[in-house]
């Protein structure tokens, strides 16, 4: 659920700019290799469903942990990869900063945030298949993974930027917000294993969709066709 | 590899965010949303609370921005386009793909 849910303002302004720009940077090198090394048709699929569930999942608060949100950027990476993924990191804060949830201003560094959810679920997902795990541990870790990797940046994006109105001491602020990167990690294992199950019913069904089928073998799908 | 090395990795790693998610809610808090909790710890910073882990009596709400600012409408528009978006591409790329293997048959 790592998101920065501060509104307008409270990042100084060369924090805007920086995260901003990198955003974009990371948004133009993935548009980059989309358009140069293409996408498999499956993914354009996925990545529409994977949208749209990340999206409206995004604005259900749970009553775990004191209310959170789930993001589901971790499912989104390893279904969509890390190049669709980040795409659809961008596109769901958008729509969630038009909304209201997260601000317009933060739209750089939220991106940078979701969007290194589903990049490093994606490759620690592919390693752990690599190394023959079964799919249900595989996607519980690489999403739990993804989404730790997620808040920390979260956080460090915070202490780095400062908060425009907050007066604690820089050291204060961290310990504050390891708080909060904290808790997103606990958040993480309620996505982590419902992520895992997701991936594992997927792969049971439709392995071509998650890219298994020589892992898999296509004589034990259910027969499940679109 | 080894199922018992597998689930082993799984349960600790779950059990590292676990930890670091109960302390997280205690010192920033406890049960409050997060929301709330944010601008109360990143203005004050840490603050023990306590309170239940699990409150199944709040349900599932939509995020204080939308339903406060009477977006209620304008998310259910996006959720329903989103979804119709990603049905209609899994249906085109059904269909382009049975024709991209018809056309490999063909040659």
């Amino acid at each position: 659920m790592a998101h920065i849910h501060l509104g307008e303002g409270s990042f100084p302004l060369w924090a805007l700019v920086l995260w901003t720009g990198l955003g974009i940077a990371l948004i133009s090198t993935v548009v980059y290799r989309v358009r140069k090394g293409g996408i498999k048709t499956h993914q354009i699929a996925l990545a529409g469903i994977g949208a749209a569930a990340s999206f409206a999942i995004f604005q259900l608060n749970i009553p775990v942990w004191g209310g959170i949100h789930m993001n589901l950027t971790g499912l989104v990476g390893i279904l969509a990869g890390p190049l669709l993924g980040a795409l659809i990191a961008l596109v769901v804060n958008i729509f969630s900063a038009a909304l209201g949830h997260g601000a317009v201003g933060l739209l750089g560094a939220n991106t940078l945030v979701n969007a290194s959810e589903a990049i490093v679920a994606y490759y620690a997902f592919r390693t752990l298949v690599r190394m023959d795990w079964d799919i249900l541990p595989a996607g519980a870790s690489a999403a739990t993974l993804g989404l730790s990797a997620g808040a920390i940046l979260m956080g460090a994006i915070i202490v780095v930027s400062g908060v425009n109105g907050s007066a604690l001491p820089r050291t204060d602020l961290t310990v504050a917000v390891a708080g909060l990167v904290g808790l997103n990690l606990g958040v993480a294992v309620i996505e982590g294993i419902l992520t895992g199950f997701v991936v594992q019913f997927l792969v049971s069904v439709r392995p071509d969709l998650v890219g298994l089928v020589g892992r898999v073998g296509s004589d034990e799908s259910s027969g499940v066709t679109a | 590899m080894d199922r018992w090395k597998q689930y082993g990795g799984l349960l600790g790693l779950l059990v590292v965010c676990l930890g670091a998610g109960l302390w997280g809610f205690t010192s920033t808090g406890g049960a409050l949303p997060w929301a709330k909790r944010s601008a109360q710890t990143l203005q004050r910073g840490v603050q023990e609370g306590s309170g239940a882990l699990i409150d199944f009596g709040r349900g599932i709400v939509v995020a204080g921005p939308i339903r406060k600012g009477g977006m209620m409408l304008e998310f259910t528009g996006l959720v329903v386009l989103l979804v119709l978006v990603g049905i209609g591409l899994y249906v085109y790329v059904d269909r382009y793909h049975g024709l991209d293997e018809q056309e490999r048959a063909a040659k």
